[in-house]
């Protein structure tokens, strides 16, 4: 009897800690974070490793606003006129280009509305994009499985592979204190900083 | 359901939600096809043009986000603005996005109006034009415009030529006809001068409401604080005459309420002291022989001793400046009074000094009322056939009721409206051409000779509307069958003949000027001959019963002559003395209420000769007794209501009372021109006043000092006073610590930066009956404190906002940590920890803090202009002034890219940015270098509710006072 009453509990805690890890991480997802099928597969880790394309040569805003930006399709399409011109993906970045319709890309990382997040200041500050985005240079497709999503809890909970940081106001404030401490920064702390 | 059963369901359940979640649709980013070098998204592009809300033409520079304007800016480099920009000016965007605005040409089918395309709009006006001109009818076509003193006044005059229509009618409600009169009576020169308010240590005003609408407001309230507010010991003065205490006459030093219609007798019974004392030059002598001082002093209701003060003060003031205007100096002896000032100039020596002939405003081209009214007449006779009417022109609101605009109108065939939005015109023309808005449109304005600023898109067409110029340009054609290039209208646009015009003057520094904001250069002031001749500035006639009250419609300084109605943010910026928000009101003086029964609310009918209109009436304890007041342009646009709004039916508008003869002198007509009679009607529609009283009740929040003690202090500095003993130990502040320096002294209470606080941090709009239970929404608001005797009161404007006090109220008592103190000094506010318990809002003792009771609406496409830098608060959020903290966080990313630390002029708050009289100061209070500490130890510093505790980082300087006045 002790013995199932124990195997009760322990399973009773297993699924305790089940259902808070399936609430706490769907409580915490980012709006627009879903797994979604961007127009064309676009490798960052071909641009990145293979061509050795520095971030900001597309996103090339992040240095001066707040927004990092996403290359305009001509942008796009200077190098892809005679650069890997015969691919199927790369035939509809020119597709769109003749039709001069923008690329309907499918927005993966999203702050809440009442968050205002300064690019410039943390390019500024030498952060670097992986910091807060992940090891996006290794990636096939982005957009995938960021952020706090229950098979991400888990995998990280096992220590099986890192997740892409979540991006929740804890981790933010995580590394501005710890820049703080360590850094000698002046990373602010003050709500209204991010919050006005 | 057994134990294994239940967790099955559970398992399920929490693992469907963990898989489906609760997600928004997939969002899209969309970058540009060929990027736009200018335009960084996320960083805000500037463009320099020209504020077309009043003829005052302030230079403005429009804040362009991501391709949409989502602000306004006075633009520093402009000579007229110089940087400020008034409540009119603030609120030009909602005209902008204005969600009533017509998506396309419109052509009249019976009662209504149904959309058209352009092709076919165009060709009925231009069909029916040929054939005018081929019936050698030319004659019948009229063009009726606002004033537009460039180009584009130029290319319509061209047009009007070429098809031989009669010549353009420049038609502006306020358009100073008597002024120019009396300038080529005693001048001879048919103009408007400057008058440099700055230079003048004495300015006397009769009825000229320079702080609201006259001339250039904004211009002239800039001088006019340089010239009054209290700066190291020197202060000038302001004597304002008028029945009524306006907003001008509520800033004077001293306010003399005369009888309706005897400026002039009181300009020359000052004339005449003048000369008794020996203080004017012995030929005015006998100009004023025939002046009795007693008589006149009887005749106007002003003592004696106050115009023997007045003539001293005045005549003592080396320079000193008369001015005359407003709508009590507009009656039948408009000219003979602005002469008498004239003379007063003359005699005081003013003319040349304060008073500039040569750098004169662009008033001087609007077209006489008189000839207005000779076009309604020909209009009357069936001899017009065509009239085209441009934007910004609403006749059929704006022209006297005796004129009978809108049964002339009846007999015109083609009725053709260039305006963009409804109004009482528009509803009965038969076609619609909408115009681009200014802030869309190329073109230029000269407000005053030697200034053209130049006018740019700012933004793409919001509606399918285009340029008058285009469209008159294209029908031209049409009617005259030459093509694009060729004929006497070879211009495609007005963009190119702009840039025609435009080629000799700036060569190749077009861009240069653009960014500028048009061209500028000195104008000297000429010398002019003047006339000293007698003159009879009899009292003015007026019609109507003879035991009626006179009429006094006055001008809104919100509104204008009604062009500012439409938009919702003027609506709900209180009118600073009446503290009234929307409906209009009349003005009835104490006296004549208690004669009547009347109370405040009770709907009250005003009769003229000429019509009758309703409203509310508003109890004055300080409106001369023969008087009652009106305000001109409180009209609702259509979305307006019943959203915001009830509207009851009938006229408000007391232009409607109003005769049509014009002022034989001058040809301008009689705002001044009618009694009327007062009877309730049993109704009430009580105002929505935001302010429940004007009296401080010992609480000292406006405080004021006399100009003596102030020089005093200003010497051997402030007396000491005992510091409010702390048991807490004192707050550090790292790095900036932000604070507010507000001068009483130099507030005129204009609401521009009520409005300006509107557009910049996103404050949404509630309606009457939610202002009326005192849930508006503004984080800045001018209260109104009148001391002295209540029929003759001094007031004090006290711009209250959140004081970012030390030791907030509003903060311990926060449950959820919303409302908290920053590092910089700041009381911050966190919408998204808020939840709404508003015990904050009611702890704070300044009433500041601001509840979303409900979800506000923005009615599309107003939600365009929404600030992007600020977030939209949702219901149940208590909201208030941020002290623009993402003007702050710009302001220290702009100075860390430069690798310095913050100065003065990085950071201005949109309240300090836009204030005409430049009260307000914002700086870091740990900056030595900064003014705001040079201010928050002036000796005339001190804090509102200062012994409660608080320890405000919101200084207000006192008003200080003139006794000798």
């Amino acid at each position: 009897m002790g013995a199932k009453a124990g195997v009760g509990a322990l399973g009773l805690v297993l699924l305790a800690i089940l259902v808070f890890l399936a609430v706490s991480s769907w409580s915490r997802q980012p709006a627009g974070a879903k797994p979604s099928i961007q127009p064309i597969r676009f490798p960052h880790s071909v641009h990145v490793q293979t061509y050795k394309i520095d971030c900001q040569y597309c996103h090339s805003d992040a240095r001066r606003s707040e927004y990092a930006g996403l290359p305009s399709v001509q942008r796009c399409m200077g190098c892809h006129r005679i650069a890997g011109a015969a691919l199927p993906e790369v035939k509809k970045v020119a597709d769109y280009y003749a039709r001069g319709e923008p690329i309907p890309w499918v927005r993966v990382n999203k702050l809440p509305e009442f968050t205002y997040f300064p690019h410039k200041a943390h390019i500024r500050a030498s952060v670097t994009c992986q910091t807060c985005h992940g090891p996006v240079e290794t990636m096939m497709t982005f957009g995938a499985e960021t952020g706090p999503r229950l098979t991400n809890d888990l995998l990280t909970l096992v220590g099986l592979r890192p997740a892409p940081p979540p991006l929740t106001m804890g981790w933010c404030l995580d590394c501005h204190r710890r820049q703080n401490a360590t850094a000698g920064a002046h990373a602010p702390l003050d709500c209204v900083t991010c919050h006005h | 359901m057994n134990r294994r059963d239940f967790f099955r369901v559970v398992t399920a359940s929490g693992a469907t939600a963990a898989v489906t979640g609760c997600q928004r649709t997939a969002e899209n980013i969309l970058p540009l096809v060929v990027p736009n070098e200018q335009l960084v998204p996320g960083v805000a592009a500037w463009f320099a043009t020209v504020c077309r809300e009043c003829p005052a033409g302030c230079g403005v520079i429009a804040k362009n986000r991501e391709g949409r304007v989502v602000k306004l800016e006075g633009n520093p480099d402009h000579p007229v603005s110089q940087g400020a920009l008034c409540a009119r000016g603030q609120a030009a965007l909602q005209g902008l996005y204005h969600p009533d605005r017509f998506a396309g040409p419109l052509l009249r089918d019976g009662a209504t109006l149904t959309p058209a395309s352009w092709d076919a709009a165009q060709k009925v006006v231009a069909d029916k034009i040929a054939a005018l001109r081929s019936a050698g009818k030319g004659q019948a076509i009229a063009l009726v415009t606002q004033l537009e003193t460039s180009s584009l006044g130029a290319l319509l005059d061209k047009w009007t030529q070429v098809l031989g229509t009669r010549p353009r009618v420049t038609f502006e409600p306020f358009g100073y006809e008597a002024t120019r009169a009396a300038n080529r009576a005693t001048f001879g020169r048919d103009a408007i001068p400057h008058y440099a308010f700055e230079d003048a240590q004495v300015v006397l005003s009769f009825g000229a409401d320079f702080l609201e609408t006259w001339l250039s407001n904004v211009s002239y309230a800039r001088a006019f604080a340089r010239m009054h507010a209290f700066r190291d010991g020197r202060a000038g003065t302001f004597i304002h005459i008028e029945p009524r205490q306006s907003l001008t006459a509520s800033n004077a030093d001293a306010w003399v309420r005369n009888a309706p219609g005897t400026e002039g007798l009181l300009a020359l019974a000052i004339l005449r002291v003048m000369v008794d004392a020996g203080l004017a030059d012995r030929r005015f002598a006998e100009v004023v022989t025939g002046i009795n001082v007693k008589k006149a002093a009887a005749d106007s209701d002003v003592p004696v001793e106050t115009i023997r003060h007045v003539a001293e003060v005045f005549a003592h003031g080396k320079p000193g400046l008369a001015v005359g205007g407003g709508m009590a100096v507009t009656g039948t002896n408009a000219t003979p009074t602005l002469v008498a000032i004239n003379l007063l100039n003359l005699a005081a020596g003013n003319v040349g000094k304060t008073v500039r002939f040569g750098p004169d405003s662009g008033f001087g081209k609007v077209t006489p009322y008189a000839e207005v009214a000779r076009l309604i007449q020909a209009m009357v006779r069936g001899e017009i056939e065509v009239l085209l009417l441009g934007s910004g022109v609403n006749p059929a609101y704006t022209l006297p009721g005796g004129l009978r605009f809108t049964d002339a109108l009846k007999k015109v065939g083609l009725v053709v409206s260039f305006a963009n939005q409804p109004d009482e015109t528009t509803a009965l023309a038969h076609v619609v051409l909408p115009d681009t808005h200014w802030l869309e449109s190329w073109g230029d304005y000269a407000p005053r000779e030697g200034v053209v600023g130049l006018m740019q898109p700012t933004t793409a067409p919001v509606r399918d509307s285009r340029p008058i110029g285009d469209t008159v340009l294209a029908m031209g054609r049409a009617v005259l069958g030459s093509e694009e290039g060729k004929g006497p209208l070879p211009w495609a646009t007005l963009e190119q003949y702009l840039k025609v015009a435009w080629a000799p003057v700036v060569k190749d520094e077009w861009a240069a000027a653009l960014r500028l904001g048009g061209v500028w250069k000195e104008t000297a002031p000429v010398a002019v001959n003047a006339r000293v001749a007698p003159v009879d500035a009899a009292p003015p006639t007026l019609e109507g019963d003879a035991d009626g009250l006179t009429l006094l419609a006055y001008p809104s300084f919100r509104f204008y002559d009604g062009r500012g109605a439409s938009r919702a943010w003027l609506q709900e910026t209180p009118d600073t003395m009446t503290q009234a928000v929307w409906d209009p009101w009349v003005e009835i003086a104490v006296e004549t209420a208690a004669k009547l029964g009347i109370a405040q609310g009770d709907v009250v009918r005003l009769t003229s000769p000429y019509g009758s209109i309703e409203l509310p009436a508003y109890v004055s304890p300080t409106l001369h007794p023969r008087a009652v007041a009106v305000p001109i342009g409180h009209r609702y646009a259509p979305y307006h209501t019943p959203r915001y709004v009830t509207a009851p039916a009938g006229s408000r508008n007391p232009v409607a009372l109003l005769g049509a003869a014009a002022e034989s002198a001058s040809g301008g007509p009689a705002y001044l021109g009618v009694r009327v009679r007062l009877a309730k009607t049993g109704a009430r529609r009580p105002l929505a006043i935001l302010q429940a009283t004007h009296d401080q009740q010992g609480r000292e929040l406006a405080q004021h000092v006399d100009l003596g003690a102030a020089r005093e202090q200003a010497l051997r500095g402030k007396p000491e006073h005992e510091e409010y003993f702390s048991m807490y130990p004192d707050q550090k502040y790292p790095g900036y610590r932000w604070g507010m320096a507000i001068d009483v002294d130099a507030c005129v209470g204009c609401q521009a930066c009520v409005v300006a606080c509107q557009a910049e941090n996103n404050v949404p709009i509630v309606g009457r009956a939610q202002a009326a239970y005192g849930r508006q929404l503004q984080w800045i608001r001018i209260e109104r404190w009148a001391e002295g005797n209540p029929g003759h009161p001094t007031n004090l404007f006290l711009p209250m906002l959140c004081q970012h006090c030390e030791v907030a109220p509003c903060e311990p008592v926060c449950p959820v940590f919303a409302a908290y103190r920053t590092e910089e000094g700041l009381n911050g506010q966190v919408y998204n920890r808020c939840v709404g318990t508003r015990y904050c809002g009611n702890n704070c003792p300044y009433h500041v803090r601001r509840f979303n009771w409900f979800q506000y609406e923005f009615p599309a496409p107003l939600d365009v202009q929404l600030n992007p830098d600020v977030t939209v608060r949702q219901l149940g959020v208590m909201e208030k002034c941020t002290m623009c903290i993402q003007r702050i966080i710009a302001g220290k990313d702009h100075a860390r890219d430069a690798k310095r630390a913050v100065r003065d002029g990085d950071i201005l708050t949109a309240c300090q940015q836009t204030c005409p009289t430049r009260a307000i100061t914002f700086g870091n209070l740990k900056d030595a270098q900064s003014a705001m500490v040079r201010f928050a130890h002036s000796s005339r510093a001190y804090h509102v509710l200062e012994e409660i505790g608080t320890r405000p980082s919101v200084t207000y300087l006192k008003k200080v006072v003139r006794e000798h006045a």
